[in-house]
């Protein structure tokens, strides 16, 4: 998949166990058992740990040394799953296979069968690592494990690809209803057993960038139609993506006015980015589609960082961004060297270095958000914008106050505690 | 294999890196998948630290699976360029550490000056430690390898061994502890590992004391100091202020100090006086119980029981090798003492006893609050409420004061509940009252606003939708939906009204 052998130093990204956090909620009757160490355990514990008074539907399953020893995973998952059932009773469990078990060689995926037949309940075995992977990609290889076990079909029908809010469904449904196409089926939807027959006729709609191994899997199993185009971010990559859903259901639909009326309608979330600079270092995976519809909304993108481009399938996204600098898993202090070189108004960073980037004088958008927040479609453009220009707008208004009272506001350095601890200067 | 959903202590790895980044001129790398380097986030967010955390990852990747080496030594210059530390300490999570790389011999390769930094290879188990044992162990190994023999300081000078970046509010700990040793004239000679830097390590043998601040993150440490230099180390636990006051006592002793000048120090304690006081007169009855690290857990139980008068149910740890020190600690106060790891077993002890008060981690305040118990966070591990900005001490006698304010904050405050005891809260009803109900209140021109414009009507579709939206914003998205469709003249709202109020107004 990779060119470079040489190991990057630091990603600034999460483990792709992250995506957990939302895959649990919209599968209200799933469960995720993550096969993996204490470091995995205390991962989901930091990053989605304010769930966990909710009788979490996510867990780890430790590996410990008679494991790493070689044992056979599925005498030790047997109770563990067990366990899981009695408590839980979920209608699927998700069973993970992280960086360990790759390591070991330990053959996860295949408790999955044995297992599922043993308790009678759904069992899709995906990998969610923390090695190369976009952490935004454990999405995409739940997905995948999923449309591995959707029913086949010759009818000409429409999937929507991709975990959205009700609000984004409602919105795609809507659309398709008013231009005469199929009713809509998602994947992932509220149940983690409801799974859209998908087959050569099927037009496949990702809705997410850093879907690549789901739709390739499908495409090259089950020979679905990939819909191809710009993703449904901002009102320009709504239109394109509604109007190029009915020409695969052979039907002329334009959404030129529906665009117009869009922008109109978002001035004031767009008029604060009007020539102002937005730089992405890479982190989610859903940079290309965000830089492109910026510079749509009047913003100039001085560089797009993201983890990984792939060719053909961001190929619609990155016709849209030529003359914008694309780096591929950027070096991490090289960027920092861009940044400072190109002064950008905005960088979206992730949030190990969003505060160390605000240290060095940037503003800040944190990226982690973007994930989470409905902003598909037409009617999520307004959120979308606002994440920018309320960043742009905060930052500006605390420093013009900050430089009228002279007060700095000085990041806090390695010295702050050195010198709380009473160091001899 | 075992069901871990939470749990009390991070990997080994983390205590480490924790141990090995809170000094200054030293740089870990965690050799690692990217995905275990989240203690990078933690240190950014958590320490708010406005530069890059003295943590890098040296990452393992799809490549490494396939047979490539580690590109340790090409991380060690990089770290080495950007950060020119005086030493790297490597360490490894238990995924690294199942490869069984030869780090060891990588490092030995690079020619002699590749790195101008020392490269220290830590010692830790990744699997059999524990972030509490690896952070005691690195910071003994590193103050090992540095120590050197130094005259003893001529003014009586101490080591606080034990705070660190991430540590459980350490910030205001150290403060507080500098603070009441000033006011007694000992200096500090140095903070381990927060803040010190190579030279203070090479300088740690001119203390006269050592003090673990908590001890089983220090014990390691006040042992090979007191072998390698003969330093005593206290203790007493500076918690309260009576136990500060022995703490001082002891300290004084050992420091040839006048204990005459510990008044001084105490001058603004309030602990013991408050005690006195009408309002404290009903922790008395009061049935409390602890749970944390074993020091903290140590510390505060006696405050409760010997400085407040409340009834200590049980105290306890979930660091499982310091169980026989607790016991020991509080032998004195209670015999229920509870050795657990496990949230749950923590959790069914508190629904059991049903606690006034419960004094406990982050974990104990959901716990005990699921069952109506209220609780004061009082030990890690930290959550980001315990970053707080301001100055929150748990020990000396600022810390003292703390945990009085603690104590008020989580209990009903004592003459209020006399008050409602004897006259019940409908009390406060009577006065409620007087005041007219909002339903009475006549407000002439309602009615008719209220028939003039009935406002747009919600489909049970649109209706539905809008539950959808966060709770927390649906109340501001019902209202900016009517004001777009009221503007629009449309008198029923749909899923697509919804939608497109979405998109003009946000939400």
């Amino acid at each position: 998949m990779f060119e470079s052998q040489a190991e990057v130093i630091e990603r600034d990204d999460f483990c792709s166990l992250a995506p957990i956090g939302w895959l649990h909620h919209k599968m209200q009757d799933s469960f995720f058992l993550v096969v993996g160490t204490g470091s995995c355990q205390g991962f989901l514990q930091t990053a989605l740990g304010v769930m966990i008074f909710a009788k979490p539907r996510f867990a780890t399953a430790v590996l410990d040394e008679d494991d790493l020893g070689g044992a056979d995973p599925l005498t030790g998952l047997r109770p563990l799953l067990a366990a899981v059932v009695a408590e839980h009773a979920p209608r699927a469990i998700f069973l993970a296979s992280t960086c360990t078990p790759e390591i070991l060689k330990m053959n996860v995926a295949g408790c999955a069968t044995p297992l599922e037949a043993e308790f009678g309940v759904r069992v899709y075995p995906c990998r969610l690592d923390g090695f190369d992977a976009a952490y935004t990609q454990g999405e995409d290889h739940v997905l995948q494990a999923m449309i591995e076990r959707a029913p086949t079909t010759d009818e000409k029908n429409l999937v929507v690809l991709g975990c959205l809010s009700a609000l984004e469904e409602a919105e795609i449904r809507i659309e398709c209803a008013a231009m005469g196409l199929p009713v809509p089926r998602f994947l992932p939807a509220e149940s983690a057993l409801d799974l859209p027959a998908i087959g050569p006729n099927t037009v496949l709609a990702p809705v997410h960038p850093y879907l690549y191994n789901a739709v390739a899997y499908a495409k090259r199993e089950r020979g679905c139609e990939l819909h191809k185009t710009i993703f449904p971010y901002g009102p320009d990559g709504a239109r394109a993506f509604y109007e190029t859903l009915a020409a695969a259901f052979g039907k002329s639909v334009s959404y030129a006015d529906r665009e117009r009326e869009a922008w109109a309608a978002l001035a004031t979330q767009t008029a604060p980015l009007r020539g102002k600079t937005i730089a992405f270092s890479s982190d989610a995976m859903v940079e290309l589609p965000l830089a492109r519809t910026l510079r749509a909304a009047g913003a100039t993108v001085s560089l797009v960082g993201t983890p990984n481009v792939y060719k053909k399938f961001h190929a619609a996204e990155m016709a849209t961004l030529a003359g914008v600098e694309v780096l591929e898993r950027p070096d991490r202090f090289e960027l920092f060297a861009r940044l400072s070189a190109d002064r950008p108004d905005l960088v979206v960073a992730n949030l190990n270095i969003a505060n160390p980037l605000e240290g060095m004088g940037f503003a800040v958008k944190w990226s982690t958000e973007l994930t989470f927040q409905p902003i598909h479609g037409f009617s999520g453009a307004s959120s979308l914008f606002a994440m920018f220009s309320s960043a742009l707008r905060r930052h500006e208004a605390l420093a013009a106050r900050r430089a009228r009272d002279g007060a700095p506001g000085a990041p806090i350095n390695l010295d702050f505690f050195r010198l709380a601890a009473g160091a001899r200067a | 294999m075992k069901l871990a959903i939470w749990s009390y202590q991070a990997p080994a790895h983390v205590g480490v890196s924790k141990a090995a980044a809170s000094f200054s001129r030293i740089h870990c790398v965690l050799r690692a998948p990217k995905g275990d380097g989240y203690g990078t986030i933690m240190l950014a967010m958590f320490e708010r630290l406005g530069v890059m955390p003295p943590l890098s990852v040296c990452a393992m990747s799809e490549a490494t699976l396939a047979g490539a080496a580690a590109n340790l030594p090409a991380v060690l210059r990089e770290v080495d360029q950007r950060f020119a530390p005086e030493m790297i300490v490597v360490t490894r999570s238990a995924t690294a550490a199942v490869l069984q790389e030869p780090l060891d011999g990588e490092v030995a390769m690079m020619a002699a000056g590749d790195v101008k930094a020392e490269i220290f290879m830590a010692s830790t188990h990744p699997v059999r430690d524990t972030e509490v044992s690896a952070f005691a162990l690195t910071t003994r190994e590193l103050i090992e390898r540095f120590a050197q023999d130094v005259p003893r300081s001529e003014r009586p000078s101490v080591n606080i061994i034990g705070p660190s970046l991430l540590g459980f509010h350490d910030r205001s700990n150290v403060e507080s502890l500098r603070r009441t040793l000033a006011a007694v004239g000992i200096e500090i000679n140095a903070v381990v590992p927060l803040g010190s830097s190579p030279d203070d390590l090479r300088g740690i043998g001119r203390a006269w004391v050592n003090i673990p601040l908590a001890h089983e993150l220090a014990k390691p440490t006040v042992e090979f100091l007191r072998e390698r230099f003969g330093t005593p180390f206290v203790e007493q636990l500076p918690y309260g202020e009576a136990g500060t006051t022995r703490f001082l006592r002891e300290l004084c002793g050992l420091c040839e100090i006048p204990a005459q000048r510990i008044a001084a120090a105490a001058k603004e304690s309030q602990l013991l006086w408050y005690a006195r006081t009408v309002d404290a007169h009903a922790l008395s009855s009061k049935r409390v119980a602890v749970f944390g690290t074993p020091t903290a857990a140590a510390g505060i139980a006696r405050v409760l029981h010997e400085e407040l008068d409340m009834e200590v149910e049980f105290v306890g740890t979930y660091v499982l090798e310091w169980a026989g020190w607790l016991r020991e600690r509080v032998a004195d106060i209670t015999s229920n003492v509870l050795i657990s790891d496990d949230y749950r077993a923590v959790a069914r002890e508190i629904d059991r006893v049903r606690p006034d008060i419960m004094f406990g981690t982050q974990m104990e305040r959901h716990s005990a609050s699921a069952v109506g118990v209220p609780c004061a966070v009082v030990a890690p591990p930290a959550h980001i409420l315990n970053f707080p900005l301001g100055y929150a001490p748990f020990v000396g006698y600022d810390g003292a004061n703390h945990i009085g304010d603690l104590v008020n904050q989580t209990q009903v405050l004592g003459l209020e509940h006399h008050l409602i005891e004897t006259f019940g809260p409908r009390g406060q009803g009577r006065f409620a009252e007087a005041a007219p109900e909002p339903e009475n209140v006549a407000v002439p021109v309602a009615a008719g606003d209220v028939a003039a414009d009935e406002g747009p009507r919600w489909d049970a579709a649109a209706e539905k939708l809008l539950g959808r939206v966060p709770f927390f914003v649906r109340k501001k998205a019902r209202t900016n939906v009517e004001k777009y469709a009221r503007e629009r003249q449309i008198a029923v709202i749909d899923e697509s009204v919804l939608l497109r109020a979405r998109e003009h107004v946000g939400g």
